[in-house]
């Protein structure tokens, strides 16, 4: 699948952190050349932040992921914080949560996916969100109302706890969790991921942005002191918005992100 | 003697910061403090003809940061004889006339013998806002009930937050009951709502407020004034004193008013 003009290694960066992304159709050949050649003499440029490995869909066997670790520790003396795929990210990220403090550590080598992956907890965690190739770190959680004119932008999830106010923008590169009411712009899975999801305890933007796709609420003509009052009576319920076939919809959010199939399109 | 020093600002203009800093410096002036009142709005300046003060200017904010007067000979003494001293804009210069590290040093030095330093911030979130800011200890913030000034108000209150002034208290002017009770107009509790911070303040809208500042003086001197006993309220609570906040209650019409002289039973106006 892969052509010879596309990269099978794309390095990305976030503040001192650095992710390798491995194209996951590639053949490991491939990749192991790419990176091979990427490191070779660039370990001093690199040598700040955190290392992380994704490797999207594909699972490596603890001697492919062993073998990456050598050309790493051979061409560049970097030391792989974490391996992240789509899978296990999740996984990851609970274990993390548990046993580190929050600054990324180098860890030894990760646990195989086999020890985990039953079909079960594959689906389990990889909803809507979880699919795909996501490029995520941790959630960065927000204590406090947006308010209007701030604008809150993480490369990885988002959690609000407060009102997201109108006139204020809320961008991630994962999922938005807004312990409040959305009022202002969100914009989830912004570096491109039609996978992600907003929930929010009541959504009422006028617009919702998820990946690629855009929705607009038509303006209403309640008068404001009478729409005011709805919300405030707790009227709005946990909402979940999505994407899909390039369309946002809404749905009352009631559980698992992945049983989300049968929503409402956004427009009221 | 360390005074408090607050600013009153909203954002969004016309929403009624100057005529609640004279209303409130007039009522905390009243309740036996020493209060000065700072209009920082430059080259706009109005809280010296809403105090009726505007033929008594020789010296301005701009002449006392530049040195060319003392801080005292541009303080101007209310008409009502209280403790309550106005530092009135300079009309003919601009907002880049001053700068926030000499509106904090002036601030300073009037805490040092005033109780209280009112700064009446000027429209909009520009240098005339930042210099205002920069100054207070404290902030309250104005509002009307109405979705243009609110966002404006939250704008504001992010911008408080961002430069070190948290929780900052909340003034909904011109509110009418009736509006409120048929849903029509956002009440307290609305604002509360979509601002998440603490009223300290209903004022009503009333007549009164408009007549009284054209003749120079602060509803709070009118005793008929529903909105100024609202700013006699809000100045109590200002000065530590726990007062509850008292909805607004619908003007009685002339059915009611008579109803209420015969003695019919039943309240026909709203404590809602």
């Amino acid at each position: 699948m892969t052509d010879k003009g596309r990269r099978a290694v794309l390095i990305t960066g976030r503040g001192t952190d650095i992710a390798f992304n491995l194209a996951e159709d590639a053949p490991l050949e491939q990749v192991a050349r790419e990176l091979d050649a990427q490191l070779d003499g660039q370990g001093v440029l690199f040598s700040k932040g955190g290392i992380s490995v994704n490797t999207g869909n594909r699972s490596l066997s603890g001697d492919e992921e062993e073998e990456i670790r050598r050309i790493f520790r051979e061409k560049s003396g970097l030391k792989i914080a974490r391996f992240v795929s789509s899978d296990r990210q999740f996984l990851k990220e609970e274990e993390r949560k548990v046993k580190e403090p929050p600054a990324p550590r180098n860890r030894s080598a990760a646990t195989p996916l086999s020890q985990f992956s039953s079909a079960d907890l594959a689906r389990a965690i990889s909803g809507i969100s979880m699919q795909g190739q996501r490029n995520r770190d941790q959630a960065m959680i927000v204590r406090g109302t947006v308010r209007s004119g701030e604008s809150v932008q993480h490369p990885g999830d988002l959690v609000v706890l407060g009102d997201v106010n109108p006139g204020s923008e809320v961008i991630a590169d994962g999922d938005i969790v807004v312990l409040g009411a959305l009022k202002g712009l969100p914009h989830a899975g912004a570096s491109g991921d039609d996978k992600a999801a907003i929930i929010a305890l009541d959504i009422s933007s006028p617009r919702l942005r998820i990946g690629g796709c855009e929705a607009a609420l038509p303006p209403s003509d309640d008068p404001p002191g009478r729409k005011q009052r709805k919300e405030d009576t707790g009227a709005g319920q946990p909402t979940i918005a999505y994407a899909r076939r390039n369309a946002i919809y809404v749905s009352p959010f009631v559980g698992r992100f992945a049983r989300y199939t049968k929503g409402v399109p956004y427009e009221g | 003697m360390k005074g408090r020093t607050i600013v009153i600002t909203s954002g969004k203009g016309g929403v009624g910061k100057t005529t609640a800093t004279a209303n409130i410096g007039s009522a905390l002036a009243m309740r036996g403090n020493r209060v000065v009142v700072i209009d920082t709005d430059i080259g706009l300046r109005n809280l010296d003809v809403i105090m009726g003060l505007e033929n008594r200017i020789v010296y301005d904010l701009v002449n006392v940061v530049e040195g060319k007067c003392r801080l005292r000979q541009a303080m101007i003494q209310d008409r009502h004889k209280l403790e309550l001293y106005l530092i009135p804009a300079a009309q003919t210069r601009d907002k880049d006339s001053i700068n926030p590290a000499q509106l904090k040093a002036l601030c300073a030095e009037l805490e040092e013998e005033f109780d209280y330093i009112l700064i009446d911030c000027p429209a909009g979130i520009e240098q005339g806002f930042k210099n205002a800011v920069s100054a207070a200890g404290e902030a309250v913030i104005v509002t009307t009930p109405e979705v243009s000034a609110i966002r404006d108000a939250d704008r504001v209150i992010g911008l408080l937050e961002a430069s070190g002034l948290h929780r900052p208290r909340l003034i909904i002017n011109r509110i009418s009951a009736d509006m409120v009770k048929r849903g029509d107009m956002m009440g307290q509790k609305d604002v509360e709502a979509l601002l998440s911070e603490e009223v300290i303040g209903l004022v009503p809208a009333d007549e009164r407020t408009v007549s009284a500042a054209n003749r120079g003086v602060p509803a709070v001197h009118d005793s008929r004034s529903s909105a100024g006993a609202a700013f006699l309220r809000i100045a109590a609570r200002i000065d530590g004193e726990d007062v509850p906040l008292k909805e607004i209650e619908a003007r009685p019409g002339v059915f009611n008013r008579l109803r209420d002289i015969v003695g019919i039973k039943g309240r026909a106006y709203s404590h809602a």
